[in-house]
């Protein structure tokens, strides 16, 4: 038995020996300008890892940013994702035209068009389709970007107007809302000046119809279409109950909402407020149109690979789940011969491990956003090829302020000054320290306000001041026995997070003498538990904007209940609502930084970072820019087979 | 015999229809939905998917109805997770890619296995026996999560030798890590088995017959001491069959193959009711069936079996 020990170990040894003389070669091979094999495929084909398995390649299904990418290549919208700055360009609009308070838009769509099976674009499909992303039977995750277009959102949650049978006219919000400011939208349209600047190309109004007088005019009410939830409004509100009482109710409908074909190629979208961010959303999936005729006749089998038909650069080709979804060349589409790759193959994986090594072994030339593991980073970001660039996002974690000792704000607020963001920026190795709630550098003339700075002796201080001391004990360190023993950090199970959950835990401890309680708990559960609130203390958070404004972040608290805190404020609402009504953009962003400071004393969340991109290409690869939405626009993209003109570095994002 | 193989088969039934019941609630118990993600959406989409799915009618409605469809025409109805594709479909697309894997394991596990464990046994406390055995050791102990990634470091990042992961068809050398990963566990106990099997056999009285009748000693060892020594390894393989058919997860995980095993992973996470309770279903029968082949196969290597 000795001796068959022995072997044992000598085996163990032999093999461990085997491993750590091929961890040295990874390692020794750090020299190399780049990470791994960098010779381009054979044919223009561009094999790239965009996330997990899609959940369909109907772009109203999904709201993930790994579909996102897919249906880039597919779809089309009205415009396109900038590939460096992500904001609009023109795609199947060539212009358009903002009207005087930027509640309407005027779309002019290219003659061009084509679908995949050659039949024409008009702006019909475009009515279409955004109907059916706000239809509730579609029941589209993505439906809450369009609730911006006019009665959007009441067709979405099933709402009704109200009719006076009698004079047969609807009541109107703003008899029901107190300062309600009408937008332009609402208003009669103004004939003799007309509600268009001129522009150089185009002095007149667009044409006016009868459709477009019918949406300006004053907001409808709308109350909800079922019952039980409208009577539990109506006895909460004796006037609107009285004004109901005897009423019509009558079902909003698709042609109800605010988007209208003027003629064959010109479309009008018609807004509740203003949005001066609105066509800039409008690159987003829940804006790429689809084919009427196809999902009408296959249901919700029409984006399955035998009955698809597309609009984008690419068209499918072969699709077989979890192994490779393949889109070719497009001839149809309008730009065709400037799509420059023959071949995308997204490859649907999740394990980061599992991709780098792909990448390393030359198997594909571009990874996805935040897949180089924490542990590569020391040898990857040396590399000429690791995309270093920050991104539209940020970590935070959300507090849940309606239990105590959360809901002092006092109590927050020390908690959130004892978190070194410095110190974690480093440790992190690629991420900027953020003390307020929108990303850094990502908005051009959005001047951010700044949160409370790292100071642990005023946090010692708040927390003696909430009843709460601290005190210093022999060796240097400190004890908080006062504070309660159940404020938890809830994380869900994922390396990085438990890391991110025990660095936090030791600031705490470090700074104010206070021991976190760590839970992780599977995604599912997780996200339940920060939503519903079940949970006293910290909750690990991160947000992506959905389109390049600030807005997009503090629109998170426009809204109780879904930002995880519990916090709402009217007067940050209100403010909100001044900054987006506001035609000047410079006042907006004023507005919205005043906002976004204002949320920041109230400490709901606790600012950690801007985050990075953190993703490789290989040299070979052009046209790709580590923008901070992580989104390509993929007709730009080819190979590049001349090495003299490779990538040596991140790309510049500079136009 | 075939009374018997009837009575198996109508006891699985009830079997099955159990296992799907607490699949089912187990699902129904577990916080959160497929649609949830880190972008909250307002109620009222909320709502509409609850609407489209039938998620808001009462418990007993959704189990009827999904138990209806499973027994009345084996529909595991449609992916919440993947809209438009059936259960029934995915199964069948991603059994091919888990059961090849699964038999060239299974087939490389038993040949090695048995070949180790038989020289093991017949060169006992020999340096080959002591060998063979510390590297079955080695094999139980070390976990496919170590084993696949060390693989890939040597044979595909440090050597550039085979593809590190994703499924290349059948046959191609994506298959080989994944096979040697999948098949050590395996290969190591059925070489102990074998071993220990053996051992005791080659001491039997019938051993001892056999050789004072005169027979070849290759004819005493492959014609009536492996029968006999193969008996628990027979017991053993039966069941592993059936998990490495069904796909396993680590494995699929690790080098991205579209098998089963990774679809029951990922179903899991995404709470895919249909799905989940489909591959629950779908693995149940296939282990049911396999302990059943296993029965048979007994009869026919053990004539004590046959008679009781």
């Amino acid at each position: 038995m000795a001796r068959s020990n022995w072997k044992q170990l000598s085996a163990l040894v032999l093999l461990l020996a085997l491993a750590c003389a091929s961890w040295s070669c990874t390692v020794a091979s750090s020299n190399e300008l780049y990470f791994g094999k960098t010779d381009p495929p054979a044919r223009n084909i561009f094999r790239y890892v965009t996330g997990d398995e899609p959940e369909s390649l109907d772009p109203a299904i999904s709201n993930g940013q790994p579909e996102a990418r897919i249906y880039m290549a597919l779809y089309e919208g009205l415009v396109e994702y900038d590939p460096k700055t992500v904001g609009p360009i023109p795609a199947l609009a060539t212009h358009w035209r903002p009207n005087n308070d930027a509640s309407e838009f005027t779309f002019y769509l290219r003659h061009s068009g084509r679908w995949s099976n050659g039949d024409p674009i008009d702006a019909n499909d475009f009515v279409y389709s955004f109907r059916r992303v706000v239809s509730p039977q579609v029941a589209s995750r993505n439906a809450y970007m369009a609730y911006y277009i006019k009665y959007a959102q009441a067709y979405n949650e099933g709402a009704v107007f109200v009719r006076d049978q009698k004079t047969g006219n609807f009541l109107l919000a703003k008899d029901f809302e107190e300062n309600v400011q009408e937008p332009l939208s609402s208003t009669p349209v103004d004939k003799t000046k007309g509600e268009y600047a001129p522009t150089a190309e185009d002095p007149n109004q667009p044409p006016d119809t009868a459709t477009h007088e019918s949406f300006h005019t004053p907001l409808r009410l709308t109350i909800p279409g079922d019952a039980k939830a409208r009577t539990k409004l109506l006895n909460a509100n004796a006037k609107l109950k009285a004004a109901v009482e005897g009423k019509e109710l009558v079902p909003v409908k698709a042609e109800d909402i605010g988007v209208e074909a003027v003629d064959q190629y010109t479309l009008r979208i018609c807004l509740t407020s203003p949005a001066p961010f609105f066509v800039g959303m409008l690159a987003h999936q829940a804006f790429r149109i689809v084919p009427r005729k196809v999902v009408e006749q296959y249901g919700a089998q029409w984006a399955q690979p035998e009955h698809i038909v597309t609009c984008g650069p690419f068209k499918v080709k072969t699709w077989r789940p979890y192994d490779k979804l393949v889109v070719e060349r497009d001839p149809m589409y309008w730009d065709a011969a400037n799509v420059k790759l023959d071949e995308i193959y997204f490859y649907p994986m999740s394990d980061n491990p599992t991709i780098m090594n792909l990448y390393k072994v030359g198997e594909i030339d571009a990874v996805l956003n935040h897949t180089v593991p924490n542990a590569w980073l020391h040898v990857v970001r040396e590399k000429k090829d690791y995309m270093d660039a920050v991104e539209a996002g940020i970590d935070y974690l959300t507090i849940n302020v309606t239990k105590p000792p959360m809901n002092d704000v006092r109590v927050r607020r020390a908690f959130n000054m004892s978190v070194d963001k410095q110190a974690w920026a480093a440790w992190r190795k690629i991420v900027k320290p953020l003390t307020a709630f929108t990303p850094e550098k990502i908005f051009p003339g959005y001047t951010q306000p700044t949160g409370d700075a790292f100071n642990p002796e005023e946090a010692r201080k708040l927390l003696g001041e909430a009843g709460f001391p601290v005190t210093k004990n022999g060796d240097g360190s400190y004890s908080c026995p006062k504070f309660p023993k159940e404020v938890e950090f809830i994380y869900n199970t994922q390396e990085s997070n438990k890391a991110m959950a025990e660095w936090m835990q030791a600031q705490w401890k470090q700074h104010l003498g206070i021991t976190v309680t760590l839970r992780n708990m599977d995604w599912k559960t997780f996200l339940v538990a920060r939503a519903k609130l079940d949970y006293n203390g910290f909750a690990r958070s991160a947000w992506g904007a959905d389109y390049m404004d600030p807005f997009t972040f503090l629109s998170l608290f426009y809204t109780g209940g879904d930002s995880g805190t519990g916090w709402q404020d009217p007067k940050y609402v209100a403010l909100l609502d001044e900054a987006n009504r506001s035609l000047d953009p410079h006042k907006r962003y004023e507005l919205l930084a005043q906002a976004e400071a204002y949320m920041l004393k109230a400490q709901p969340v606790i600012p950690l970072d801007t985050s990075s991109v953190n993703w490789v290409k290989k040299p070979y690869v052009k046209g790709m820019y580590p923008n901070a939405g992580s989104l390509f626009a993929w007709k730009y993209v080819y190979i590049e087979r001349d090495p003299a003109k490779w990538d040596l570095g991140t790309p510049s994002l500079a136009e | 015999m075939v009374r018997f193989i009837i009575r198996r088969l109508l006891v699985t039934i009830p079997t099955i229809l159990v296992v799907i019941t607490i699949t089912w609630t187990l699902i129904k118990l577990a916080p959160g939905n497929f649609y949830s993600g880190e972008k909250r959406l307002p109620p009222a989409i909320e709502k509409n998917i609850r609407e489209k799915y039938g998620l808001d009618k009462p418990w007993y409605q959704q189990y009827g109805k999904t138990m209806w469809a499973i027994i009345r025409h084996f529909d595991f109805g449609t992916s919440l997770r993947f809209e438009g594709q059936s259960v029934n479909t995915i199964i069948w697309r991603s059994l091919p890619v888990s059961a090849a894997v699964g038999i060239l394991a299974y087939i490389l596990a038993l040949v090695i296995g048995i070949a180790v464990g038989s020289i093991a046994a017949l060169k006992q406390n020999s340096r080959w026996d002591y060998a063979s055995m510390a590297l079955a050791m080695l094999g139980i102990s070390v976990p496919n999560f170590v084993l696949g990634p060390i693989l890939v470091l040597v044979f595909s990042l440090s050597l550039y030798w085979l593809p590190p992961s994703r499924w290349g068809g059948f046959p191609s050398r994506n298959l080989i890590l994944p096979v040697i990963t999948l098949s050590a566990i395996y290969m190591a106990y059925i070489a102990r088995l074998t071993r220990a099997g053996m051992l005791e056999v080659l001491r039997s009285d019938y051993i001892r017959t056999a050789r004072a009748k005169g027979l070849s000693e290759k004819d005493v060892l492959i014609r009536h001491a492996l029968r006999g020594g193969l008996m628990p390894v027979v017991s053993y393989t039966g069941p592993a069959l059936a998990f490495l058919l069904t796909g396993t997860v680590v494995v699929e995980r690790i080098f991205a193959l579209p098998g089963l095993g990774n679809y029951f992973i990922q179903a899991s996470l995404n709470r895919d009711e249909p799905l989940i309770i489909g591959i629950v279903a779908f693995i149940s029968i296939t282990l049911l069936l396999m302990n059943m082949l296993v029965d048979i196969a007994y009869a026919f290597l053990d004539p004590r079996v046959r008679y009781q």
